[in-house]
């Protein structure tokens, strides 16, 4: 089964078991490793990617299901030159450690804040609630995107 | 050699399409809504090599339709629609609660009440008690045509019914009910409930309770209303207090499920705060909006 997808703007093509998770297909098949594979249950939202603009676990995607979609993965939410707002908060603020689990925050909170402009601290964490990370703790991220709202309140 | 007509994944474009196919492959596949349940089956170390039917391009399957008589729910609603459909009705309101605190944000847009419900392994799934509690009924349709069931009598057949019939409407009465659902996990994060409950009640004279139904989640194996403690609430007042107090008298009724993540004693120690916590829900919402 032959399955036609747009990734990061471009098409591609895969030719496998269409039960495949969309997750692996980007890793193995793309080479698109930003996306990580972690707890395989869509728990730990590390895997988060947008498909036709809503974030989605991608561990849980059969790849068959998306023939004709539009799937963004972090490799293509911004360049390289200019980051977006999410990225630069996490990067200003400095609460990147491991790196593995910020991918998956970064698509899911990027999608949050065009839907939600100027969320409390409850609902940034609320939203957060499918992304799990095992080396920061969690309120210097939650303060990270709370700049944002605050950077866009008064700018 | 393999002479199936069928992929791996079949995409079903409409009703019949996937009713065929499901009667012709029988054993050797399996439906698939939100994927949410049968992407993770190597995790549970379910090895079967079952052709998927894709049932997400059915838009019919995912209409949402409430008027003053009923709320009709497609079977491929998902969670984050059915909370968002729901939002503001006092009687629906522990299905909208349900469907709006499950899991994490992610899974409720993908997760559909279809799956939920005809998941048979999955004991703490959140719209079965809700469901149970609204006295929903099920529509199910075959290619011999259509059937219409309680939710009881769907989950007493479910863990042994064919997959050759589909699930494809929810039918919930409206009443002048209120309702809630009140859900305990032991992390905040995306954690299955080791309990969980639904409650509709109806107020009489002196804001008493005239009618009550009240179904529990996750306890046992499979969901299933409380009948002792529907009957011993009538004629109360719904404070949290009086209403905690008389759940310790009704849990003889439970069989408590021991699992990896609580075991079954425990799941019966928390029901009676589980039920404080609903009533407060109740006098802080819908109860409140209601007087």
């Amino acid at each position: 089964m032959t399955i036609t997808l747009t990734v990061n703007r471009e098409e591609r093509i895969f030719s496998g078991d269409p039960r495949t998770p969309l997750v692996d297909v980007l890793r193995d098949h793309l080479r698109m490793t930003g996306t990580k594979a972690v707890c395989r249950e869509g728990f730990c939202g590390a895997c988060m990617v947008h498909v036709d603009g809503a974030p989605m676990a991608s561990c849980l995607l059969p790849v068959g299901s998306l023939d004709g979609a539009a799937v963004t993965t972090i490799e293509g939410v911004a360049t390289m030159e200019h980051l977006n707002a999410v990225q630069q908060a996490f990067e200003d603020h400095d609460v990147v450690q491991c790196g593995m689990c910020f991918p998956g925050m970064v698509m899911t909170m990027s999608r949050f804040f065009q839907t939600n402009t100027s969320p409390d601290r409850d609902e940034i964490k609320a939203a957060m609630t499918g992304n799990i990370c095992r080396c920061t703790g969690y309120e210097r991220i939650i303060d990270a995107l709370m700049s944002i709202r605050t950077n866009e309140v008064t700018s | 050699m393999d002479i199936t007509p069928y992929p791996k994944l079949f995409l079903a474009n409409d009703l019949n399409e996937a009713l065929r196919a499901l009667r012709e492959l029988a054993d050797s596949a399996i439906p698939l809504a939100g994927a949410t349940w049968v992407m993770r089956a190597p995790l549970r170390c379910e090895t079967a090599d079952r052709t998927l039917i894709d049932l997400s391009r059915i838009e019919a399957l995912r209409t949402i339709n409430i008027d003053q008589q009923e709320a009709v729910i497609g079977a491929l609603a998902t969670h984050e629609q059915i909370a968002n459909a729901l939002n503001g009705y006092n009687d629906l309101a522990a299905l909208a609660q349900a469907a709006g605190h499950s899991a994490n944000p992610a899974i409720r847009r993908m997760a559909t009440i279809g799956g939920n419900i005809c998941t048979a392994e999955f004991a703490a799934a959140d719209l079965v008690p809700a469901l149970l509690a609204l006295d929903a009924r099920l529509e199910i349709e075959g290619l011999d045509g259509s059937r219409t069931q309680t939710m009881a009598a769907f989950l007493e057949a479910r863990a042994t019914r064919a997959h050759t019939d589909l699930l494809t409407r929810l039918i919930i009465p409206r009443t002048q009910r209120t309702s809630t659902h009140a859900r305990l996990t032991l992390r905040k994060a995306g954690d299955y409930p080791v309990a969980n409950l639904s409650v509709s009640i109806a107020l009489g004279a002196g804001g008493k309770i005239s009618a009550a139904t009240v179904a529990v989640g996750a306890v046992e194996a499979v969901a299933k209303r409380w009948t002792g403690f529907e009957e011993a609430i009538i004629g109360h007042a719904p404070s949290p207090e009086k209403m905690q107090m008389i759940a310790k008298t009704c849990l003889e009724e439970f069989d408590g499920r021991d699992a990896t993540d609580a075991p079954g004693w425990y799941r019966l120690r928390v029901l009676p705060g589980l039920v404080a916590n609903a009533f407060s829900t109740l006098q802080e919402t819908t109860l409140g909006r209601a007087m």
